[in-house]
């Protein structure tokens, strides 16, 4: 499974959208805001997720302001971070 | 003041609704055992009825339950149900809210912890904390429900519905809420079942829970979630009857008051260490465990049961799972002088008890009872 399409599951199942699939999720869709809406306790929910499924730590707000734009932007982040 | 019961919701192992409840009330059955399913859970536990909430998504959109765990969802289906059945969907902006659980949300708290143990602190799930704290159905129900009233949620294991009465009630009488949802939830979950399981070795597995049946370990563990919509006395009459009197107290300092006319729902939920009250001789016992099961709020069963008795004004016999029989037999003929009161108690094997009389509203009078509503 690519990083995005475990993104998306990740988002669907942790953040329980149980009106959503991950095929449904686009990848250029902001998160949060009008995007699929999410908040900051999902942004915490997130940050716990990512690194608990893919060893990378998401250190920071300003950090994580950049990687939570969108799919697209988040599996930017985590592939240039993952672990070798 | 009294309190009028404008509407029940409950929601159990047994199904959803009051009228489901007093369909089985009138059938005489089926017992919760009969909703059992294997808990598959590898500590190994015994079978439980589930509490299902689905159709919370009938009345409210899924994404605004997302954050909800299985304790918050099985309360505020039963909240949003008593308005229902007051017909009074959209409640009153200041209602408030009182809500009573034994153990709290037992589930998402195992889960919370395991996310520790898995991967340290850093690993902790928000959501799954948000949801672990006790007030959580609380702030769910006012949430979706609109109700802007003050909130509560009280813990004091089983006699936890009991004292949450209590609070609704002494809301309604200062005037700091025009209605309140009051009620109660627990919830299984696999730690529970494992602990119940290891306690019960001696359970007959096939044995029916069997509240008269002293020493033995008979109970069946359930989850659910029971609610009412109390307004103040001076509201329109309604079939369910009033909230004559909330006592607690502890045996044997204090002594529970049972009007003489009254049937009593002992309650008693086949836990061998089940305290056994010392029953006034002259009143009808009846308990109807049975039908809902083992779980530290099943006094709000109960008084959900001792509504529909009042609004019948009949008892309903429940089938002795030891020999067939019926617990309360002869109280059913024509000649029976309908029953105008229901009280509901339980003591917990320290002595602590609660006691709450329901009365009919053409029976009731200031003068009927020589106590005031709340006696502690």
């Amino acid at each position: 499974m690519d990083i995005k399409t475990k993104l998306k599951t990740i988002i669907v199942e942790e953040l329980n959208f149980e009106d959503l699939t991950p095929a449904e999720i686009l990848n250029d869709v902001p998160l949060f805001g009008d995007g699929l809406g999410l908040d900051s306790l999902d942004a915490v929910e997130l940050v716990v997720q990512i690194q608990k499924h893919f060893g990378v730590k998401i250190k920071n707000m300003e950090e994580g302001r950049t990687a939570f734009q969108s799919v697209n932007a988040l599996a930017a982040f985590i592939a240039e971070r993952l672990p070798e | 003041m009294k309190a009028v019961i404008r509407g029940i919701g409950v929601v159990g192992g047994f199904g959803t609704g009051i009228s489901t409840l007093e369909k089985i009330l009138m059938d005489h059955g089926p017992f919760i055992e009969s909703f059992a399913v294997p808990d598959g859970q590898p500590l190994g536990g015994e079978p439980y009825a589930p509490v299902d909430t689905r159709n919370l998504k009938e009345r409210f959109s899924p994404r605004s339950l997302r954050r909800m765990d299985h304790l918050s969802r099985t309360a505020l289906l039963a909240a949003a149900l008593a308005l229902e059945d007051a017909a009074d969907p959209g409640g009153n902006a200041d209602t408030g809210v009182a809500v009573a659980s034994g153990y709290g949300a037992v589930r998402t708290t195992f889960a919370f912890l395991d996310t520790i143990l898995e991967a340290g602190d850093a690993g902790a799930s928000p959501t799954l904390f948000s949801n672990s704290v006790l007030n959580a159905p609380a702030a769910h129900i006012s949430m979706h429900l609109g109700a802007r009233g003050p909130n509560l949620t009280v813990s004091r294991f089983e006699m936890s519905f009991s004292d949450a009465l209590s609070i609704a009630v002494q809301w309604l009488e200062e005037g700091r809420a025009p209605s309140v949802l009051v009620g109660g939830v627990d919830e299984w979950c696999p730690v529970l079942g494992h602990c119940h399981h290891r306690f019960s070795k001696t359970r007959d597995a096939a044995a029916f829970l069997s509240p008269f049946c002293t020493g033995l370990e008979r109970a069946r563990i359930a989850e659910g979630a029971v609610f009412f919509l109390l307004s103040p006395e001076m509201e329109p009459a309604s079939g369910y009857g009033v909230v004559e009197s909330v006592e607690s107290g502890r045996l044997p300092r204090d002594t529970p008051t049972f009007p003489k006319d009254a049937v009593i729902l002992t309650g008693i939920d086949s836990h061998r260490d089940s305290a056994r009250p010392r029953l006034p001789g002259d009143h009808r016992v009846v308990d109807y465990t049975g039908y809902y099961g083992t779980l530290p709020v099943g006094m709000g069963f109960d008084m959900a049961i001792a509504s529909v008795i009042v609004r019948r004004g009949r008892l309903f016999s429940v089938p002795d799972s030891t020999g067939g029989e019926t617990v309360v037999d002869g109280f059913q003929t024509e000649k029976a002088p309908k029953i105008r009161r229901a009280c509901c108690l339980n003591i917990t094997p320290s002595g602590a008890y609660g006691l709450i009389t329901l009365a009919s509203r053409p029976d009731f009078s200031e003068n009927s009872r020589p106590q005031g509503l709340m006696k502690s």
